[in-house]
């Protein structure tokens, strides 16, 4: 399954650190393949490195595709998670 | 900041080096200098029978970092949530395709050592990473460069440095610290640190401060100017360190480390007693904070709420101001965290020339305030900045869901302002019901009074709002026209000037006349000298650093009523701050010999 969807990042910092963090780990345990493409690159969330590399900042579109048998409910997770702010500690379920 | 000659080894008694406190508490001890050694990124070609043995090595070396990590995190208390977060940041980073798949094909390709390839695959990253505009994230390279260190150490088989293995306490000193090696010296004899590199906003910055470890980054060349076994005091509030102290130095700050020891256990049982005078009266004691990161601590030592959450650390932390959202987080945090206790916010409260100058491209004229401290700031910018202050409110009632939410208003000194924010808040609360957002229904709103003026109108004032917040720092200043930060005229500022005692007791009168509770949050609510007579006042709350409240505490539980009640006569009774001093001199050792019989 695949589902895909172009949101606007809301977090104020952009996906930093703990955003990219969360990302990984959601699509680990949602057993998908979860990618971020912005402009001409496409990078697979499981690289922290490489979405970190892309310095997504707030307000900037980003298209947000996940693979696999949980792939709507990992994307639905990765909105939250991009949308959710800097400080929470409450990871999002999954 | 002192810079002496690199060779100098000769650093006379009592120098001193300015860094950057970035974790408060004073420690003396010996140093311990870990310095890294720099050879390690020599490079060897392999024989091609040798190559897969050098990919599982650095795959070897990748795995053991990872279990590290791994063990160090399972031991964590749940309530170090930064200190996990950071750690799961740096396990991704250790699995991440950039570093790992990278390293292994460099090694495979250029039949190179796996160091000499992950030298290359770092120096790739750093590269895209210094790319990057943004410095939140580009800073988040020595995140990367901390794990890759590591990893280095586990191809040369180097295990961790002295980190616990010393019987003696300790100052480590390095160039720098990763947050685990920072984690490492959690129950150690390691009792501070300090680093060459490294800023407040660190990650290594961060863990220390939630571990209470006393920290000073930023000293260049400390590496250089301290040899093991120098003898410093470290201050990780002020930043400074010093050399070779004097003994009498050293012994105070010993003495001061004893007493605080001695102290803390005994006053570890208070901190789950109710504070209540031994006739019952009862006065809540909360505490003063900017960042969530300091609730543990709010739980750890007992305090029965926030009576000052000062709101200024989202706004400073970014390149923006933050959003609604990012508000909303932390407001929610804090109120859920907090609950049932109530939490007091106090909305922005800055100087706008300061703000503004932050976030540039408009406003250009504010730059040059004449008289900041009587110019355009709390208060009075929200009202300028409407959009902020709206932003502000929407969150802070959205999170009152959440707890128990008392909404603070700074620097209030004429009733215009208030009814201005009231509308201001009615405009946001129907804006929020046609949102179909629900908000608490008892939130309060109160103000602080902090100006000589709203002394004066207290009984005006107290019709229009649900609580007072008297806030000593401001009122000292302003009503005795006092700059602390001037040094020819810093002595003047006197907390038990009978001027600020008395508006200190009307204020209290004009709120309790009209049934709304007075709260107090200066330096003077936990101080044990002051804290009796505005006990005495009959102050209903008081508010504090979180690490004072079982001090004060247990004063309280000590006290009968009756007594502080006259104490607090005498003292308003007073013609000047000396004679308010000797009274309480005289009579507080006297009523409560436990905590005074150190005089």
């Amino acid at each position: 399954m695949r589902a895909e969807q172009v949101v606007v990042i809301g977090n104020e910092r952009g996906i930093h650190g703990r955003v990219a963090t969360r990302l990984a780990g959601m699509a680990a345990s949602h057993g998908v393949h979860l990618f971020l493409r912005h402009g001409e690159e496409t990078v697979e969330c499981s690289s922290i490195l490489d979405v970190l590399a892309l310095a997504l900042a707030r307000g900037t579109a980003v298209g947000l595709v996940a693979e696999g048998a949980q792939a709507e409910s990992a994307l639905a997770a990765a909105i939250e998670i991009i949308n959710a702010q800097d400080d929470s500690d409450h990871d999002p379920p999954g | 900041m002192t810079h002496p000659d690199k060779e100098d080894n000769q650093i006379p008694s009592g120098r001193s080096l300015q860094g950057i406190g970035v974790s408060p508490g004073i420690v003396a001890a010996t140093v311990v200098v870990l310095k890294r050694q720099t050879l390690r990124t020599g490079w060897y070609h392999l024989p091609a029978d040798h190559i897969e043995k050098e990919v599982d090595r650095f795959a070897g070396a990748i795995k053991a970092a990872g279990d590290e990590l791994l063990h160090l995190r399972e031991k964590l208390a749940d309530d170090l949530a930064d200190a996990l977060s950071i750690i799961d940041s740096h396990l991704l980073m250790l699995k991440d395709r950039m570093m790992v798949e990278r390293t292994m094909a460099l090694i495979r390709h250029n039949n190179v050592n796996a160091e000499w390839a992950l030298t290359q695959a770092l120096s790739e990253i750093k590269e895209r990473f210094d790319r990057i505009d943004d410095p939140y994230i580009r800073e988040r390279f020595a995140d990367i460069k901390h794990v890759a260190d590591r990893v280095f150490d586990l191809l040369s088989g180097r295990e961790h440095g002295p980190l616990s293995g010393e019987d003696q306490p300790v100052i480590l000193v390095a160039n720098d610290f990763s947050p685990e090696d920072t984690l490492r010296m959690q129950a150690s004899s390691v009792h501070g640190f300090l680093t060459e590199k490294g800023g407040i906003t660190s990650h290594t910055a961060i863990v220390a401060r939630s571990l209470g470890l006393p920290a000073v980054v930023g000293i260049e060349h400390a590496t250089s100017l301290l040899t093991t076994g120098d003898l410093i005091i470290l201050d990780g509030g002020s930043g400074r360190i010093t050399l070779h102290p004097e003994p009498e130095e050293l012994q105070r700050v010993q003495e001061g480390n004893r007493q605080d020891r001695l102290l803390a256990e005994e006053l570890e049982q208070y901190i789950h007693l109710v504070s209540e005078t031994v006739d019952g009266f009862t006065v809540r004691l909360s505490a003063n904070i900017e960042t969530l990161g300091e609730l543990p601590a709010v739980l750890r030592f007992g305090s029965e709420g926030i009576g000052l959450f000062r709101s200024e650390f989202d706004y400073f932390n970014g390149r923006r101001p933050p959003s609604e959202e990012q508000l909303l987080s932390t407001y929610q945090q804090l109120l859920a965290t907090m609950a049932p206790y109530p939490v007091t916010v106090r909305t922005l409260d800055v100087g706008g020339d300061k703000f503004l100058n932050r976030f540039p491209g408009n406003k250009a004229w504010l730059d040059r305030e004449r008289n900041p401290a009587l110019g355009l700031r709390s208060i009075r910018f929200s009202l300028y900045e409407r959009d902020l202050f709206r932003s502000q409110l929407r969150a802070l009632l959205r999170a009152s869901v959440h707890g128990r939410l008392r909404i603070l208003l700074p620097l209030i000194s004429a009733p215009v302002e208030l009814r201005q924010v009231k509308a201001i808040v009615a405009e946001v609360l129907a804006e929020l019901a046609g949102e179909g957002l629900p908000v608490a229904e008892d939130v309060e709103i109160g103000m602080m009074v902090e100006v000589p003026s709203a002394v004066v109108m207290a009984d005006v004032f107290a019709a229009e709002v649900d609580f007072f917040a008297i806030g000593t720092n401001d009122l000292i200043q302003y009503s005795l026209a006092i700059d602390r930060g001037n040094q020819y005229v810093a002595h003047l500022y006197e907390p038990f000037h009978p001027a600020v005692l008395r508006m200190i007791q009307q204020t209290v009168e004009a709120g309790h006349a009209r049934n709304i509770p007075v709260s107090l949050c200066g330096e003077m609510a936990g101080d044990p000298l002051c804290a009796p007579v505005l006990m005495g006042m009959g102050l209903d709350e008081l508010s504090m650093r979180p690490a004072v409240v079982p001090r004060i505490k247990r004063l309280l539980r000590h006290c009968r009523s009756e007594e502080l009640r006259r104490i607090a006569q005498q003292a308003l009774q007073c013609g000047d701050s000396d004679q308010v001093r000797d009274l309480l001199a005289r009579q507080l050792p006297h009523l409560y010999p436990r905590e005074f019989y150190q005089g």
